[in-house]
């Protein structure tokens, strides 16, 4: 089928859902799916989403002034000034893709930057490594696992040839996640403070894989945890860093309005009429369903539009079952806009979110919901679902708004939208709130006040001793 | 006229040192599923925690204008519906004590009442548990150490909502008087005795830390006003 084909299907009204899968076209020109009548129907989107743009020079510290004020850069670079010459090595089992990967990406010059070198190194393993560490995942965030010797093995023998392999001369260690915490085992012959930085939600692990990590975790001169709530009772001191934005990534820096605009007109978003954005994979745990019987309910009372941003449908089976789904659920309503997107589509998301009257993450369960964090910094009036880290990010009523189910998450669709003055105020406190506590350089303050906690505690030690 | 009895403006022999805190958030062993608990665990918990609930939550929602006083009034609300208690508990001032053990009495004085009054209350659970945290604090300069009236104002104006909190609202449990840093040096550096006692009197609780800021720096200005037109 030709390019042109496409738009001509779409045109005769042969696609019975209003889709638009970029990751499905990739490769050839994308166009939206739409019913005959839909003034969105057979819109060409710009070749440039296709594929992967360049990515941008990492940003200095001096770039964020005009966002967290010279205040902040004052006090960072005196905790780092007192730090001057020492060094951390950051430790984790990739150096792309996932979360993990994109902070460190963005913390570590800027660290080094304060000339507080930090250096990343990441563990390398076998296919039969990664598939354990990957079962133990899923097993410390509460799915049921058969723990056997074998797994145990091989995680071991990973991590001791890591071990052997890697140089452990810095003043502090970070070990991300729990695949290379068996690396601690190092730590008898260094002088440096450990700490095990764990990105994972361990409220309700399975207790057999938690027991065979806890003796580990013990060794460790502290543990750091993304919310009061994932962390496990342990006999050193536990210490909270709410994961982060960057305000200057693609995904979140300001944007002009002739760019939102473009984005806009490229999809067929109509900024004329209210907008509901929810952002997120199409998941069963980010009920992507769920929020299209909030928006038909809110609907009969109140005029908008839903866009249903995300990705993962294409390479994840379970995903394109969510998505057929969703599409069920929404039926043949022209306001409903579906986008299956690329994951570099970051720019896109940006415009998307900046156009959006409201956004709503109504998640089942979460971990952080870093797309939260993104809302609250574009000053958007948010509707989320209670749980995992959403409550740190959303005081009820004050920085956003928490919902339990899909009429209260209906009712407060039509309670913002209808009230502009809540919706605002409750805008800025929670971009007030992000600015204070989730932006990046929140979080090289953290890494810097720890290491000068650790550093002192050391030197009690050593006083005492 | 009162302006004609005071004494004029000195030179202050002292310069004000405007510092900040910092704050790391280290998360504590108890957490409370129902009232019961949390008084218990309120009994028990360190003194950082107390700090970190009362003084430090209102210095991190420093943005809100309203509707935000403490963690364990937020909770009261928010997960054991419990309003009455809320209010209670969001009454309290921080700035009414020069010592956390004295707000930790206050808090589980009101408490206690509360669950005798409606003992049913207690064991009712909670729709999230409320988690103790406590702070590690890092007090850190700034550029700013004015010696001048003048100056003082310019740093009111230029430093963090932080060094706000470090010397209006901590500054009570480092001095151990009901006062705080500017007052006292207004006062005892420059003579500025009303401009000192209009500061402390700024209510925290219906403005935001910036609020507070702007109000401080107007009394301030005001009084450098009037003491050039004597």
């Amino acid at each position: 089928m030709k390019p042109e084909d496409y738009a001509a299907t779409s045109a005769t009204g042969e696609a019975e859902r209003q889709s638009l899968n970029l990751a499905e076209s990739r490769g050839r020109p994308p166009l939206i799916e739409r019913r005959s009548a839909d003034r969105r129907a057979g819109r060409q989107l710009p070749a440039s989403i296709l594929t992967p743009p360049t990515p941008p020079p990492a940003p200095h510290l001096d770039d964020y002034r005009n966002i967290v004020g010279q205040s902040t850069l004052d006090a960072l670079r005196f905790l780092a000034h007192e730090l001057r010459g020492k060094t951390i090595k950051m430790v984790n089992s990739t150096a792309v893709g996932g979360g993990v990967a994109e902070m460190l990406n963005r913390l570590v010059p800027l660290l080094s930057e304060l000339e507080v070198a930090a250096h990343w190194d990441v563990i390398t393993g076998g296919n039969d490594f990664f598939e354990v560490t990957k079962a133990f995942h899923n097993a410390l965030h509460g799915a049921p696992y058969e723990l056997t010797k074998a797994a145990q093995e091989i995680f071991l023998m990973y991590n001791e040839q890591n071990r052997e392999r890697m140089k452990f001369e810095e003043g502090l260690v970070v070990i991300h996640d729990p695949q290379p915490v068996g690396l601690i085992r190092s730590r008898q012959h260094t002088s440096a403070s450990w700490v095990w930085r764990c990105h994972l939600d361990l409220s309700n692990p399975d207790a057999r894989v938690w027991e065979f990590f806890r003796p580990m975790i013990e060794h460790y001169d502290a543990a750091i945890f993304s919310s009061q709530s994932f962390a496990r009772q342990l006999p050193i001191p536990q210490y909270l860093f709410y994961p982060c934005i960057d305000p200057l990534s693609e995904k979140n820096k300001d944007l002009p309005d002739f760019q939102v605009q473009r984005v806009c007109d490229d999809f067929g978003i109509d900024r004329s009429r209210p907008i509901v954005t929810q952002v997120s994979r199409f998941d069963r745990l980010k009920d992507p369903v769920g929020v299209v019987q909030a928006y038909k309910l809110a609907k009969k009372y109140v005029d908008c539009q839903l866009v249903l941003a995300g990705g993962g449908a294409s390479d994840d089976p379970e995903g394109t079952m969510v998505l057929e789904e969703v599409k069920d659920a929404a039926g043949n309503d022209p306001d409903i806009l579906i986008l299956d997107l690329p994951p570099w589509c970051a720019l896109e998301i940006n415009a998307i979110q900046r156009a959006s009257t409201i956004i709503v993450q109504k998640s089942l369960k979460e971990g952080f919901g870093l797309t939260v964090t993104e809302a609250l910094w574009k000053g958007k009036p948010t509707i989320a679902g209670a749980v995992g880290g959403i409550p740190n990010q959303i005081i009820h009523k004050l920085t956003g708004v928490l919902v339990h189910s899909v009429e209260g998450c209906a009712f407060q669709i039509r309670y913002l939208l209808t009230h502009p003055e809540f919706a605002r105020t409750i805008g800025i406190n929670g971009r007030e709130h992000v600015t204070e506590n989730f932006l990046m350089t929140a979080n090289v303050k953290r890494w810097l006040l720890l290491f000068r906690v650790l550093e002192e505690r050391k030197a009690r030690r050593a006083k005492a001793a | 006229m009162a302006g004609a009895a005071r004494p004029p403006v000195r030179r202050p022999a002292k310069p004000f040192y405007f510092n900040t805190s910092e704050h790391l958030l280290r998360i504590e062993s108890q957490r409370a599923t129902n009232l019961s608990e949390l008084l218990e665990a309120l009994r028990a918990c360190p003194e950082d925690s107390v700090f970190q609930h009362t003084f430090r939550t209102l210095q991190e929602h420093h943005f809100i204008r309203q509707g935000f006083s403490n963690d364990f009034a937020h909770w009261s609300l928010s997960a054991c519906n419990e309003p009455a208690l809320a209010e209670q508990l969001a009454s309290v001032d921080v700035r009414e004590f020069t010592a956390v053990e004295g707000l930790r009495r206050r808090m589980v004085a009101i408490i206690d009442e509360f669950l005798e009054n409606h003992p049913r209350s207690g064991s009712r659970p909670a729709y999230e548990p409320f988690y103790f945290c406590a702070t590690d604090l890092v007090v850190l300069p700034t550029p700013f150490a004015p010696d001048t009236l003048g100056g003082f104002l310019d740093g009111l104006n230029q430093v963090s909502v932080h060094s706000i909190h470090h010397h209006f609202i901590e500054a009570r449990l480092r001095l151990h008087r009901m006062s705080n840093d500017f007052s006292n040096w207004l006062e005892q550096q420059v003579a500025l005795t009303e401009a000192a006692d209009a500061i402390e009197r700024i209510d925290i609780y219906t403005n935001t830390t910036e609020g507070v800021q702007l109000q401080i720096a107007r009394i301030v200005a005001q009084a450098m006003n009037q003491e050039s037109d004597r």
